[in-house]
């Protein structure tokens, strides 16, 4: 019999183009700071030394300039003689890291575990343009499979658009129209969120009119790269009763899928079988229908690392059926109570999302948890969204082709009950 | 602790490896793609699903796979043409990558696309391609050994002196 998991603390660090103050294992010390902080509002009186095992979440050893980053932030945060292990799964990393802390609470290996994503991009720098971006790009291209696509020029967003541009041919959506409403909600949520990095109140028309990228994704339509930490502090529910938490947010769903990372040896290459696998095994974990999942959770906290990317999860994650994913939002522009604006029937991404707030990889999925989890505790701040069945989801997905996807469903006390 | 005047310290640096690495199983593709313009796929001995990229055992069946030679002509899966990229890259956009499945191929094959009329609707899924191959003195055993045209392009592409049809 498995122990029963909860998050008790939530630390996340403003998520910013550039830290030039901090490094990334002093940007972990911020992260684990504020979400040891949370739990001590929260009813805990926990220090770091209270504090079992740590669960690393860095996805880049090329971003961080240091193999292995995992043990020196260890030592920062002063949690040496005690376990701590390293997951790195491409842009999904944030929630198999999730995972892990959870399956090592779960396990009774640990009663109290930081589980913390953390990553800083831009030291790397591109001498010929004197600009960071392309030189962040290529130490995310390396993440492609070395011989047989990285020569093509593949990279993060022509992998992507693959997936998006062959969901348009068979199920004719997104159209470039209903990805740029993603761009419009993202970043308009992120104008509520004081962590986001790139809050902006935005048309259709702007995003359509950015540079383009790679056909049909345009600059809008892309996540920026961000330096930032994250924590969650988990406990299991003996540890809970312990420390007198008075608002314990229950992981109740945790599934994961690997699909083949190339893209060519899919059945169909418009859908993403991680998304759908992980999905349908969190929601059978969590006692929730994959096929009515839209009207059992109050929000979600989606991998838009691309616009498109977020219309397909719509399909994927069993919200609307497929090829309704991009008239579900376009449709529902300016409708309270309907679609996934932050007043819809299912809130997609109130925080801003990968668009609106950021990509820091490795910590990205723990903000999503996170954010999902402050939601149903109540705690989200100005872009709290409405919370009545008081359960929440948060998506990673990542690596060559997105073949990588985790999935964490959460509840607090009245989502506990059954739906 | 945050200061105010923070000055950062900037260090500048390259992390540099050399390799000189095996292909290991897959080694024939790349000496045949060398050396005699051939572009060899591999079927399961089991299944018969044909695997391009090569690979020397069916992930599937787990029994071994043999070599076949491959069609070089196919047809786009899915395509996209880059505009902005990373620093290895950015000095070549825009250009052109597919998926492509070759004619007796069960999977695609990312590769490049060259074409005179570089735009959606000419590389688009659907249209038929064909391979060109880099002039022997230039090929190295490496994917940019080959690209695809769309077939209509391909005399005017083969008849560059750089580049060569299949034999």
């Amino acid at each position: 019999m498995s122990n029963r998991v909860a998050i008790i603390g939530v630390g996340i660090t403003p998520f910013k183009a550039r830290y030039l103050d901090k490094t990334y294992f002093e940007l972990a010390y911020d992260a684990t700071k504020l979400a040891l902080e949370d739990a001590n509002r929260n009813g805990a009186e926990i220090t770091h030394k209270d504090l079992q095992s740590t669960v690393y979440g860095i996805y880049n050893e090329l971003f961080e300039r240091q193999f292995m980053p995992d043990i020196f932030t260890n030592s920062y945060l002063g949690m040496n003689d005690k376990p701590g292990t390293r997951i790195a799964s491409g842009g999904a990393t944030g929630g198999y890291t999730v995972r892990m802390a959870f399956a090592e609470v779960a396990s009774g290996l640990s009663d109290l575990c930081l589980c913390i994503g953390l990553e800083k991009c831009n030291d790397c720098y591109d001498e010929q343009t004197g600009t960071t971006t392309p030189e962040v790009l290529n130490a995310i291209a390396y993440s492609a499979d070395l011989t047989y696509e990285y020569p093509m020029g593949m990279m993060a967003a022509s992998s992507y658009v693959s997936m998006v541009n062959a969901h348009y041919e068979e199920f004719g959506n997104p159209t470039e129209e209903q990805m740029a409403y993603v761009s419009v909600k993202n970043h308009g949520n992120a104008t509520l969120n004081p962590k986001s990095q790139s809050p902006m109140k935005i048309t259709v028309e702007d995003v359509i009119y950015s540079r383009i990228i790679c056909y049909p994704f345009k600059m809008l339509d892309c996540c920026l790269y961000s330096e930032a930490s994250a924590a969650l502090i988990l406990a299991s529910e003996q540890k809970v009763k312990e420390l007198g938490i008075e608002k314990p947010i229950w992981i109740t769903g945790v599934g994961a899928a690997n699909t083949d990372c190339f893209i060519g040896n899919r059945e169909s290459i418009g859908r993403l079988y991680s998304n759908i696998e992980a999905a349908k095994a969190a929601y059978k974990m969590a006692g929730l229908d994959y096929n009515k999942i839209k009207d059992q959770i109050d929000v979600a906290e989606l991998h838009d690392a691309f616009s498109g990317q977020e219309v397909i999860s719509y399909e994927e994650l069993g919200f609307v059926p497929f090829g309704e994913g991009g008239p579900w939002i376009e449709k529902s522009f300016e409708k309270p109570g309907e679609g996934p604006w932050i007043n819809g029937e299912l809130p997609c991404c109130p925080s801003g999302g990968l668009i609106g707030c950021g990509h820091a990889v490795g910590a990205t999925g723990i903000m999503s948890t996170g954010e999902a989890a402050l939601q149903i505790r109540g705690d989200a701040g100005k872009h709290q969204v409405k919370i009545e069945k008081g359960r929440a989801i948060a998506h990673s997905i990542g690596g060559p082709g997105a073949a990588y996807a985790a999935i964490i469903v959460m509840a607090n006390e009245e989502g506990l009950k059954k739906p | 602790m945050s200061e105010d005047n923070f000055q950062a310290h900037e260090i500048r640096d390259v992390i540099k490896i050399q390799y000189k690495y095996t292909m290991g199983g897959q080694s024939k593709f790349f000496i045949e793609l060398k050396e005699n313009k051939k572009l060899l796929g591999t079927k399961c001995t089991n299944c018969g699903k044909t695997w391009m990229p090569p690979r020397i055992n069916c992930s599937e069946c787990y029994e071994p796979a043999e070599w076949v030679e491959m069609k070089q002509t196919g047809t786009i899966k899915v395509s996209t043409i880059v505009w902005y990229t990373t620093s290895a890259f950015i000095q070549s956009v825009p250009y052109g990558i597919a998926f492509i499945q070759l004619d007796n191929a069960d999977t695609g094959l990312l590769q490049g696309i060259f074409s005179e009329n570089l735009v959606p609707s000419k590389i688009k899924k659907g249209e038929r391609v064909k391979a060109v191959f880099k002039r022997r003195e230039d090929r190295e055993g490496k994917m940019t050994d080959f690209f695809f045209v769309p077939e209509d392009e391909y005399e005017m592409w083969i008849s560059k002196p750089e580049y060569e049809g299949s034999a």
